[in-house]
């Protein structure tokens, strides 16, 4: 999932400048550049006119928000309880060995991310994962090996 | 206003419609428990133990809940009281069991509602979250571990300091609050006010005291001595050493629940080891200790064998902004009354006095109001001012007006201040073109007839002329001097237009070169718009010291009597000729600048001193030094040794603010009085003691045993302060100018415009291509004498760095950290340089009170009336690197 360079400014631009705007502001730097830089967070604070901490408060209350660089694919399991029963974790320790990474940790190479999250609210498709946005129901180990196979090759 | 009825514990109970159930038990005296709570903060119900319960038995958080026609509520019903517990017992559980070492001791609110509810033990698992400490600042100590998670240090650092250093980070049982990327406090942008300490519930948030942990034997109630807003403290006792300062939880005070750094941690430096303990008399050219009766002795006999020798006119008196109003007072007495000398000055005169004088000769008085008051303005234009550095309690005024009542706040500073973001509109001027931008200002408003005609009818003299000067002026010219585009005086225009104006008054103004021009343009502006005798209107004038006003109020000053009534006044000095039974002399004495000239040439010969430090105060100390070489003798009442002190034939040890009674008149106008908290190091006593001793001594015919006498003779003889002490410790001055008050029902006097003036040329100097500003840095007041003496600010890892702009950093080759040599034609100085975002070029900024005040150097010892004189504020300085 190669990302197009979006400028920032541009980004900025679109959201008025009213403390209303942060998360929308966020969302949109998150889905731009897979995570939040500080000087993104900077740029969004003088637009808006809050203090720096409260974008960070809300930037580290929301799971979806890193301010960490995030690989080019993301990789979530889900670890809710129809899902634990499922096996879940047997995938994410699969995953962990492949990748030589943990949970809320990225490739050297910036190609993954690997995170689990708590429930997905799909409890019928468990276990679930979702890769690069694509919610991948019934997952198992081969399957999830066979896709990141296909990333690679592509 | 609509009214509510409404049942509490059976009680049946009407309050306001809008309030909450917490808030309208507590004005009918039932109390709630509550951890997260606070009078000043918006309510956020977080710890969930003001529950109450309805008659259908649903459990309410109170602090959140509007009252609502009758509803009736349980305060403490079994229920209730069960769900309190168990909150208890969990925050308990999660709580380190580290009381008895705790600093919030006895004090911790945990603790107390867990002793009231009577949780001793938990019977849970325990689960503290142990973090750390962090303690590598001077002042704050953070144990997150005790976190309750109330956010009370997260609203206090948002609602009322509006710094926003800390948030809540993370969420559920990692949420804590903390700083962006969790950094230590140092490296954010906290500017350590402290005041998320006091208002922490318990011990997570504590004072970094290196001798003291725990609950202070006593608390008593204080003012705080260090700027003009005059803050309330309590200050904790432990063994007659004050280890503890917190904002007082009085009604109506102007800090309510905030301090700065200077007024919560730099009190320290009432222990330091430079206090004077006991009097000291030069002998064989050493000062050496002597008995109280001996250094009288001396003073007595040594002031009157020079008046008897060189006449009255030889003798000077140079009190303080920082004592007390009853010191000045007995002060000037001294020297008017008894050495017969108007040759009388104190520390503010440098700070702005000499400006202020302006506004009282036009005006007739200050008219200043509670800054409460700026809730109701309908714009406010600051000047000059940086109170986020200089006076901070009046800059979170500001912020709060501007971020919650949408007060628009415009700007006029060359520099980018951090009042910045919090207004509607920044005029980066060029430095010293105030007159210029607030005429331009006036034009603009005239052009659009968006200004207050019926007021200028009703109250002002003049108005034609001074109009006819408006729109002769070119505003293009306006616009080039000042810097600020076309557009830029447009907008301010717009905010301008049609409202009455408060204006803040910064040491911009107050010290600049133009400075009496300046309160002229300002004084026009204002008579036209109207904003002159409402509340919600007028001046508010940053006092760099406690008692700045108090101190002129009081006489200490060679051109005003007591009661700031001008001494050139025939009518004023009878009277007060008859109330001292003495002949005043109708010539006014000399300033301190003229003091230090007169001394030089040997025509002044002696000098009393009392609290201030003038060698450290004042420009070029070589200078004083070789005046003060020049006296034959020279009395020091001071608290710490300094300087000055140093070269004192007679030292008097004086008492801190917290060591005395006394009383200040802070920039309001408001007079605060307080008693002693602990009693005076060593042998020393409370200055106004001496005064009435050596007075006495001296022959003043009254004497003042009590404080109260004194306070008594103020009030029966100065109209100004007639009404002192009428409402216990706070009361106000009261103007007695009909110009000042601009009555709207009856008519006084009225008020003249004042021409247009050329102001002098600020010519270019080759040799000296920068222009430097001189201001405050918020751990140091004035001159840092006091805050000097400080252990925690001397801990604090600052170096007053001299801030350059990006592009001059880039020209000069300059990096952060460099040292470079600043010279003015005056002098020099030597420090590391800090290259700044948001500077304008050529304009650079050198923090005073550092290395000794060495700023200092760089200015001449002139008053602003010399010509060429630079003022006191800015100087064209040359940078070379070494």
């Amino acid at each position: 999932m190669i990302k197009e360079h979006v400028d920032i400014d541009d980004i900025i631009e679109r959201h008025p400048g009213k403390p209303e705007s942060l998360i929308f502001l966020l969302q949109d730097i998150q889905a731009a550049y897979n995570y939040i830089s500080p000087e993104a967070m900077t740029l969004v604070c003088d637009h808006i006119g809050v203090p720096l901490t409260q974008a960070y408060a809300v930037a580290t209350f929301y799971q979806s928000f890193s301010l960490e660089p995030k690989g080019e694919h993301e990789i979530r399991v889900c670890l809710g309880t129809a899902c634990h029963l499922k096996g879940a974790p047997r995938i994410v320790s699969e995953l962990e060995r492949r990748l030589g990474i943990k949970p809320g940790e990225t490739t050297k190479d910036l190609k993954y991310s690997l995170d689990t999250v708590n429930c997905l609210g799909a409890c019928a498709l468990a276990p679930v994962s979702v890769v690069d946005n694509e919610y991948q129901p019934n997952t198992t180990t081969p399957k999830l090996v066979r896709l990141l196979d296909k990333m690679v090759s592509e | 206003m609509d009214e509510i009825n409404l049942t509490i514990n059976g009680k049946k109970i009407v309050c306001r419609a809008g309030t909450t159930v917490f808030n309208a038990a507590k004005e009918n005296d039932i109390r709630i428990p509550s951890l997260c709570h606070h009078p000043h903060l918006e309510p956020i119900g977080a710890c969930r133990l003001c529950l109450v319960e309805d008659e259908n038995g649903r459990i309410l958080a109170s602090c959140v809940t509007p009252v609502s026609e009758n509803l009736s509520v349980q305060t403490d019903s079994p229920n209730v009281r069960a769900h309190r517990k168990n909150i208890i017992r969990l925050l308990m559980a999660n709580h380190p069991e580290s009381c008895i070492v705790c600093n919030k001791g006895n004090r911790c609110e945990l603790r107390k509602i867990a002793s009231q509810l009577g949780v001793g033990t938990y019977d849970l698992y325990p689960m503290p979250h142990y973090t750390g400490f962090e303690e590598a600042n001077p002042f704050i100590i953070r144990d997150l571990s005790k976190c309750i998670l109330c956010g009370k240090c997260i609203r206090a650092d948002h609602e009322l300091v509006g710094v926003g250093a800390i948030d809540y980070n993370q969420r559920g049982f990692r949420s804590r609050p903390a700083t962006v990327h969790d950094r230590p406090l140092e490296q954010s942008s906290c500017t350590f006010c402290g005041s998320c300490i006091s208002i922490c519930p318990t011990g997570a948030l504590a004072v970094k005291n290196v001798s003291f942990a725990g609950s202070p034997q006593k608390e008593m109630a204080s003012i705080c001595g260090f700027c003009g807003v005059g803050c309330s403290l309590v200050m904790g006792i432990q063994d007659n050493r004050i280890v503890d300062v917190n904002p007082s939880p009085v009604e109506n005070s102007i800090n309510q629940s905030t301090l700065c750094v200077r007024g919560h941690f730099a009190h320290d430096f009432l222990s330091s080891s430079q206090r004077l303990t006991t009097p000291l008399l030069r002998k064989n050219g050493e000062l050496s200790p002597a008995t109280w009766e001996e250094a009288f002795a001396v003073v007595t006999d040594k002031l009157f064998s020079i008046k008897k020798k060189n006449g009255p006119q030889s003798i000077a008196f140079f009190g303080s902004s920082k004592c007390s109003l009853e010191e000045n007072y007995l002060f000037q007495k001294i020297a008017r009354v008894i050495l017969q000398t108007n040759h009388i000055d104190n520390g503010g005169f440098l700070t702005g006095r000499s400006v202020l004088n302006r506004f009282q000769s036009r005006l007739g008085g200050m008219s200043i109001g509670p800054l409460k008051d700026l809730e109701k303005a309908e714009v406010v234009l600051v000047l000059g001012a940086d109170p986020t550095h200089s006076l901070p309690v009046l800059g979170y005024h500001l912020k709060r007006v501007s971020k919650i009542k949408g007060v628009p706040i415009i700007v006029a500073d060359p520099r980018r201040t951090d009042l910045i973001p919090f207004a509607s509109l920044w005029m980066p001027l060029a430095t010293q073109t105030d007159y210029y931008l607030i005429n331009g200002l006036a034009a603009l408003l005239y052009h659009r007839k968006a200004y207050d005609a019926q007021f200028v009818k009703r109250f002002t003299q003049g108005s034609d002329e001074y109009f006819k000067e408006l729109s002769a002026m070119n505003l293009d010219q306006i616009s080039r001097v000042t810097e600020i585009e076309p557009e830029g005086l447009e907008k301010a225009a717009d905010l301008l237009a049609g409202k009455k104006i408060v204006f803040v008054v910064g040491h911009g103004i107050l010290q600049q070169r133009n400075g009496l021009e300046v309160i002229d343009a300002l004084l026009n502006l204002a008579l036209m718009t109207g904003s002159l005798g409402q509340r919600g209107t007028g001046f508010y004038f940053l006092t760099m010291e406690n008692n700045a006003l108090g101190a002129w109020d009081m006489g200490a000053v060679p051109d005003f009597l007591p009661g700031r009534q001008s001494l050139v006044d025939n009518e004023i000095r009878k009277y007060w000729d008859r109330a001292w039974k003495i002949k005043i002399s109708p010539d006014p004495g000399l300033n301190i600048i003229k003091m230090i000239e007169a001394a030089e040439e040997g025509n002044l010969k002696a000098m009393y001193i009392m609290g201030e430090n003038p060698l450290r105060s004042l420009p070029q100390p070589g200078q004083i030094r070789k005046a003060f070489d020049n006296l034959e003798f020279l009395v020091v009442q001071d608290i710490l040794d300094s300087e000055t002190v140093r070269m004192a034939d007679v030292v008097l040890p004086g008492a801190a603010f917290s060591e005395k009674a006394g009383s200040f008149t802070n920039l309001e106008g408001r007079i605060q009085s307080f008693d002693p908290v602990v009693s005076p190091p060593g042998q020393a006593k409370p200055d106004w003691e001496i005064l009435s001793f050596l007075g006495n001594q001296m022959g003043l015919p009254a004497q003042y045993r009590t404080i109260e006498k004194i306070r008594d003779e103020i009030r029966e003889l100065a109209p100004l302060y007639s009404q002192w002490g009428k409402n216990g410790n706070s009361s106000w001055i009261k103007e007695k100018s009909d110009l000042a008050l601009f009555h709207p029902d009856e008519s006084g006097e009225s008020a003249l415009f004042s021409p247009l003036v050329p102001l002098k040329e600020n010519i270019r100097d080759e040799d000296f291509p920068f222009k430097a500003i001189l201001g405050s840095w918020r751990y140091h007041l004035g001159s840092g004498t006091r805050t000097g003496s400080s252990n925690r600010i001397n801990q604090m890892p600052l170096s007053g760095e001299i801030e350059v702009s990006i592009k001059d950093g880039e020209r000069l080759h300059l990096l952060d950290g460099d040292k470079i040599r600043l010279s003015s034609s005056y002098g020099s100085i030597e420090r590391k340089v800090k290259v700044v975002r948001n500077q304008k070029p050529g304009l650079i900024f050198v923090p005073r009170a550092f290395y000794e005040n060495d700023a200092r150097n760089l200015l001449p010892l002139t008053t602003l009336e010399a010509p060429n004189s630079p003022g006191f504020k800015e100087i064209n300085v040359k940078i070379e690197k070494t």
